[in-house]
């Protein structure tokens, strides 16, 4: 799929803007602050809804109009292709004042074709994959980073993960709330195990989603990995579910097992009601702590280059070329099960990458419908690369053809 | 802009109120103190007639007017003691009793297990339920909480604490609605309609 027509208005710098995207490479050029990764966040905030910069949905409204305190309307308009069919897709954030003092609050309307709809039910109809160099945390920084990596990607692949997810979320608030009044001595236990088959039946429906998603995502990156860095290194994604639905074998349970598991072959029931007999066992545990302490809001993902745990062991090279892996699994991952090339996003790539691997980024990319790429200098480009692609200039929240 | 405290507190009050927040509360505020005093006046009497002049049903803890012991349904000999509709709240007697097609009781549990908010079985007409059971008499519970996580795992609790007195237990079917399009159903219905589909008879 590709994006023929984008419109964003009061979307962070950028008050009012049209572009006509053409198919195929766009090279996005200009100096520091004048707004090229906004628009790749644009672009991607059609996809996922949300933004890979912050969590929150307010700091992308214009900050200007924002400050006015009058309803401010963030528009972001684009029209795509998909499978030779065009939609349009339009995200309103609106930030309205609210009641007599000086409150604000935003509210999110999506709209598909015209109609408006959950975010749940559009999802997955335009797909992006983006790439940032400060996206090595998700292979340095916290776990949390990368439950919201695989969320993020999943959520625009598995259809009903985004609902399953936020049902979970709900499920595991309540759970939690009952197991802090538990601790304080307030209810009953018997109302434990009605929680525990909400939580247990939802999350299993998610480790069941991530199993298939890590071990497919892992043989895709591993693939590209080997040849970027020309079979010496071996990249394996390890997945440590938080609750395991596999029985970790005796006297080892503290360590760290770098052996491959294959957890494929189980199905939903199976994990479920091991989940369900964990929490059971868990507790007296639970309830003097007040907590969840299992399941997929804790699960953990682990990058390792031959054998090595790349988040503390990595250097800044080997991290890059695995998350460069990684995010080329991801396209090749979206196309497998939507069909289409999503469209591809990279943020300020080639200067972080030796001759050989820019070389070899430009051929995976070659086949795709649509990339955006952001530089400061056109020279990390291959002339003959950029004799062929669209080469744009951005400057103080504008766009011009080079 | 600071307002005058009696506005204020009934700005407060009303934003209490479920599906109302600061904006409705402060424009209703507002239409109060502008219109004519018999509008505000017939509200304030209302308001102050809604919990005098009603009361809960000792039975199945419906609403029914002061002064009674039992709701007129429970009261009914007609009607059929021997299957109970547990629900939420005693709006969803008056949609179940609209089509007519009910003619047990009813058990108001008003409210759902809700530990955010504090709610547990304690609060709620569980126990009441379970004793109006282990009286004898019953045959059938039909647990008709919403389908939603809270009214679930509600329906749940009641299911794990009548097992033990031999009931038989049933919950609401779930899934498309009549003269609904498959097209339009959104995709949890969906979902839930195909894992509970039935064998034509």
């Amino acid at each position: 799929m590709f994006l023929k027509h984008l419109s964003l208005t009061n979307f962070r710098k950028f008050t009012r803007l049209d572009l006509d995207l053409p198919q195929g490479v766009i090279l996005l050029t200009g100096g520091n602050a004048q707004g090229k990764t906004t628009l790749l966040e644009a672009i991607y905030f059609l996809a996922a809804f949300t933004s890979f910069q912050t969590h929150a949905d307010r700091q992308i409204v214009n900050l200007e109009e924002a400050k006015k305190g009058s309803l401010t309307v963030t528009r972001l308009v684009a029209e795509f292709q998909r499978e030779k069919r065009r939609h349009r897709l339009e995200v309103r954030l609106i930030l309205e004042p609210v009641g007599v003092l000086n409150g604000q609050r935003l509210r999110k309307e999506i709209l598909l074709d015209g109609v408006k709809k959950p975010a749940g039910d559009v999802l997955g109809q335009f797909n992006a994959v983006i790439f940032v160099p400060q996206m090595s945390q998700i292979i340095e920084g916290a776990p949390e980073e990368r439950r919201r990596y695989l969320n993020l990607a999943l959520a625009q692949s598995v259809p009903a993960y985004a609902r399953v997810l936020g049902e979970y979320n709900q499920a595991l608030t309540q759970r939690n709330a009952l197991l802090k009044a538990l601790s304080e001595g307030l209810g009953g236990r018997d109302q434990l195990e009605v929680w525990d088959e909400a939580l247990s039946r939802l999350g299993a429906q998610i480790i069941l989603w991530r199993i298939g998603a890590i071990q497919r995502i892992e043989h895709l990156a591993a693939r590209v990995h080997h040849e970027l860095t020309h079979g010496t290194e071996i990249l394996r994604l390890a997945y440590e579910p938080a609750y395991d639905p596999l029985p970790k074998p005796n006297g080892q349970l503290g360590l760290r097992m770098n052996t491959v598991v294959d957890r494929s072959h189980l199905e939903l029931d199976e994990i479920q009601s091991g989940f369900r007999a964990r929490l059971k066992e868990l507790r007296n545990e639970e309830i003097a702590r007040g907590v969840t302490t299992i399941g997929p809001h804790r699960d953990e993902l682990r990058f390792l280059a031959n054998d090595i745990d790349l988040g503390d062991y990595g250097s800044r090279g080997q991290i890059r070329t695995a998350l460069l892996a990684l995010k080329l699994a991801e396209v090749n991952w979206l196309k497998e099960r939507s069909g289409e090339w999503p469209v591809i996003l990279l943020d300020e790539v080639m200067a972080e990458l030796d001759l050989q691997r820019r070389a070899d980024l430009l051929k995976y990319i070659g086949g795709s419908e649509q990339a955006l790429f952001t530089t400061t200098d056109l020279k990390l480009f291959a002339p003959e690369f950029v004799e062929k692609a669209e080469v744009w200039k951005v400057e103080s929240g504008r766009v011009e053809k080079a | 802009m600071l307002l005058p405290e009696s506005i204020q507190s009934l700005i407060n009050a009303l934003e209490r109120l479920p599906g109302i927040g600061p904006k409705s509360a402060s424009r209703l505020a507002f239409y109060l103190l502008r219109a004519t005093d018999d509008v505000a006046d017939d509200l304030a009497l209302a308001l102050a007639n809604l919990k005098k002049n009603t009361a809960f049903c000792e039975e199945c803890f419906n609403i029914t007017e002061a002064g009674r012991e039992r709701c007129e349904i429970c009261e009914s000999t007609r009607r059929d003691g021997s299957v109970i509709c547990v629900v939420e709240e005693a709006l969803d007697v008056l949609a179940l009793e609209r089509t007519g097609g009910f003619q047990g009781k009813y058990h108001v549990l008003q409210g759902v297990l809700s530990p955010i908010e504090g709610i547990g079985p304690d609060d709620l007409k569980i126990k009441q339920l379970i004793a109006r059971v282990a009286r004898g008499g019953v045959q059938e519970v039909i647990l008709a909480t919403n389908p939603s996580m809270e009214g679930d795992a509600t329906a749940l609790y009641l299911r794990q604490q009548l097992e033990p007195l031999g009931v038989r237990v049933t919950r609401l079917a779930r899934g498309l609605p009549m003269g609904g399009d498959l097209e339009y159903a959104d995709q949890n219905t969906l979902l839930r309609a195909l894992s509970g589909r039935q064998e034509m008879s």
